[in-house]
């Protein structure tokens, strides 16, 4: 065993030898096309200014998508209530879509892990992914055999685990085939329990909504950093955040949706599978986090022996974007062949890696080493 | 970026007074034989992972590689053997000599654990602990190996908590201070906390030989959501610990530093300022100074290290580092301490900067150990 141990180590160190090295290297692959160096006296647009990355962080994307994902959930309760009353084929597809929407909307935020969406463990109440161990099929078995019916009362859902709160929880009652929920006797619980959490996300996302954008909110905050604000006491700080988001969301993407699908040892079910919505679920997360990147504009510091790195990032985004994440074709991919799993996974790493050595340094921020994740 | 020349004379001077200090740690400044003052993990300039051996002067005098992150350092009390653990949720572990460049051997926890990144010898060097996951369970497990056996597992006690990080065994050589923080985690969620509302963060004292729980002391009421991460111990005997703050960023205690012991209830230091040091919840990793009396504990978010008087259990320093982590003693009762950003900067437990050098495209990681 432990001769196989290190046979895997050291097949695992010369990957990680090669991904760090080829796949940033400028002359890597077919998209790494060298930048042509800037006429001599033309202007190179100025770079933008860390103050100028978070408002448009935060005017552009944040805001924009919070509420995206707010008035997606506000749908919720009612699409429920119309399939446990009625279960007809219309309001059942009724709900369906609707319940897209919000897990669509919820990808496109899930890597904006601080603020209101850190506290009172918001994020994991609306989306409790990856969740390896099943608590949310346990949890939820012990609250359907209950039958308590308090847990459709105000707060009362927020009182129990954080599996129970969401979407997955919602999902798991929505996908069940043996007792689906709609007008009968059986149901009448599960509708019950599903009317909760539906009017729980509701809540959850207002209070995300509400935390951003309220008179000294989340966004107030990072728009206005000083000697005087408790989180961010200079704009660099603050931009260091949205940078840190992005560099979270590359990690998140590629260690809980890619690599499992390379790593046999790995056992996770990809998120909101039972609803087939994991490739939803990819390419949401996937062009949210394209549409942050080119938003904040990193590149725009970019010296001009650096600028391959553009080209380097294009192509791979255009590879992300290619592929549905699970080792197929995107509808509207821009490549011709099929991007494999392993190049999307050692893209998206490749790509981290370059907004957090590369990118943040050239843009004159300090995304610690340390201070990423903790441990 | 800009290198100051260290003050070499100061760090031979440092040197000596650690040699003189050095019936606090027995044996530990002997076996190594050559220039080597410091070993930590790191992200080398290739962007690969390695565990580097640092002269004094900060120098690189061995780089050795690794497939992934690598987290702390154990080092044998007389061999001069260190053994580098991956950072969780990693599974291997890598044994070698300071003064023998032969090949690192790579042994691992076993089928259905992962190391968390920390570990001890014992004070004969023929065991070495590890704190491990029960992957099934969640539960902590002090892995024990046989060192002469090319570590050989060859038993197991319980961290009797979830997710231990860094354990220690204490100057008795007999008790194992394990700082369990709480969290379920599994390598198939990656480093994803399962249980965050449910935690239950404990300091833990554990047997070395029968594994029977000497003392724990759960973090309750308003500390329910400390996870405890990192420990050392003072001249005394008192344990210091350092929390990493799970819950509500805006409930984030003024202090997240305490010390306990077997007999005594964990209590934090208090802040020097009414609204807390803003440490920004986290606390990377702690050391003692060779005289046993100081504390330094690292706040990489925050960018600072916290500098302790043991006899008041005041803060009587405070610095600033960028992404600071890495933590050792140097000297009689100053430290080292190092950063994300290739820093390593000697400085006085009154924060007073001594010297620096720093090393262009290396990012030292969490830990630092003095040979």
């Amino acid at each position: 065993m432990v001769l196989r141990a290190i046979f895997l180590i050291l097949a695992a160190f010369a990957f990680a030898v090669q991904a760090a090295g080829a796949d940033l290297s400028p002359e890597a692959g077919d998209d790494a096309v060298a930048a042509p160096a800037p006429s001599v006296g033309a202007a190179r647009p100025e770079p933008l200014s860390h103050a100028a990355m978070v408002k448009a962080a935060i005017t552009s994307y944040i805001i924009p998508h919070i509420d995206g994902l707010k008035a997606a959930a506000e749908q919720l309760p009612t699409a429920v209530e119309n399939v446990c009353k009625t279960g007809t084929p219309a309001a059942q597809k009724d709900l369906d879509e609707r319940f897209e929407k919000v897990v669509v909307a919820y990808a496109e935020v899930d890597f904006l892990r601080f603020g209101p969406m850190l506290e009172k463990g918001r994020r994991e109440q609306i989306s409790f992914w990856p969740d390896p161990r099943g608590f949310v099929a346990r949890q939820l078995r012990l609250l359907l055999s209950s039958k308590d019916e308090k847990i459709a009362e105000p707060g009362a859902l927020a009182k129990q685990s954080a599996a129970l709160q969401g979407l997955p929880a919602l999902e798991a009652l929505m996908r069940d085939k043996d007792t689906p929920l709609g007008p009968g006797e059986a149901a009448h619980y599960r509708c019950i329990v599903a009317g909760a959490i539906a009017a729980n996300i509701v809540r959850l996302t207002n209070e995300v909504s509400d935390g951003w954008e309220k008179p000294d909110g989340w966004a107030d905050k990072l728009l206005h950093p000083g000697p005087n604000n408790d989180t961010y006491k200079n704009e660099s700080e603050a931009a260091v955040e949205i940078v840190k988001a992005l560099i979270v969301g590359l990690g998140l993407t590629g260690d809980l949706q890619l690599k499992p699908q390379i790593d046999p040892k790995i056992k996770l079910a990809p998120p909101y599978q039972k609803s087939d919505l994991q490739k939803a679920y990819y390419a949401a997360s996937i062009t949210a986090l394209h549409q942050l990147y080119d938003t904040v504009d990193l590149e725009s510091w970019l010296p001009p022996d650096r600028l391959w790195m553009k080209d380097w990032a294009l192509g791979t985004w255009r590879a992300l974007e290619s592929s549905d994440g699970f080792g197929g074709k995107a509808a509207h991919a821009e490549r011709d062949d099929v991007p494999t799993p392993r190049e999307v996974f050692d893209r998206t790493n490749g790509l981290r890696n370059m907004v957090a050595n590369r990118l943040s340094i050239a843009a004159k921020l300090t995304v610690g080493f340390n201070e990423l994740d903790g441990d | 970026m800009n290198s100051t020349v260290i003050d070499r004379r100061h760090m031979m001077l440092g040197t000596l007074a650690f040699v003189g200090a050095a019936g606090l740690r027995p044996g530990f400044a002997t076996a190594a034989g050559n220039d080597v003052a410091y070993v930590t993990a790191a992200r080398l300039a290739s962007g690969a992972f390695g565990i580097l051996l640092l002269g004094a002067d900060g120098a690189i005098l061995r780089e050795v590689p690794l497939s992934a992150r690598g987290h702390d350092i154990a080092i044998h009390p007389s061999t001069g053997r260190v053994v580098v653990f991956a950072r969780r949720p990693g599974a291997f572990a890598v044994s070698f000599e300071i003064g023998n460049k032969t090949a690192p051997h790579v042994f691992t926890p076993g089928e259905g654990r992962h190391y968390f990144g920390h570990g001890s010898f014992s004070q004969d060097g023929r065991l070495l602990y590890a704190s491990e996951n029960d992957v099934i369970t969640g539960m902590g497990v002090i892995g024990i190996y046989d060192v002469a056996r090319r570590f050989k597992k060859i038993g197991e006690h319980s961290t009797f908590g979830m997710g231990p990080h860094e354990i220690m065994l204490l100057a008795d050589g007999k008790t194992i201070a394990a700082g369990n923080g709480g969290l379920d985690t599994t390598p198939d969620g990656g480093r994803e906390n399962l249980n965050v509302e449910s935690m239950q963060p404990s300091l833990t004292f554990v047997d070395a030989e029968s594994g029977g729980l000497l003392a724990k002391h759960e973090m309750t009421g308003e500390l329910r959501s400390l996870s405890i991460r990192h420990v050392t111990q003072d001249a005394k005997g008192v344990i210091w610990f350092g929390g990493q703050w799970e819950g509500n960023p805006s409930e984030t205690p003024p202090q997240i530093v305490g010390s306990a012991g077997l007999d005594r209830a964990p209590k934090l230091i208090e802040p020097r300022g009414k609204g807390g040091d803003d440490l920004k919840g986290y606390i990377g990793a702690m050391a003692v100074s060779n005289d046993g009396r100081f504390i330094a504990a690292s706040a990489p978010k925050a960018g600072h290290v916290v500098y302790v008087d043991t006899e008041t259990a005041a803060i009587i320093g405070l610095s600033d580092l960028k992404d600071v982590c890495g933590l050792a003693p140097e000297g009689e009762k100053d430290f080292a301490a190092s950063s994300g950003f290739g820093v390593i900067r000697y400085e006085t437990a009154r924060a007073t900067t001594v010297s620096q050098h720093e090393l262009q495209d290396i990012a030292f990681d969490n830990h630092l150990r003095r040979i």
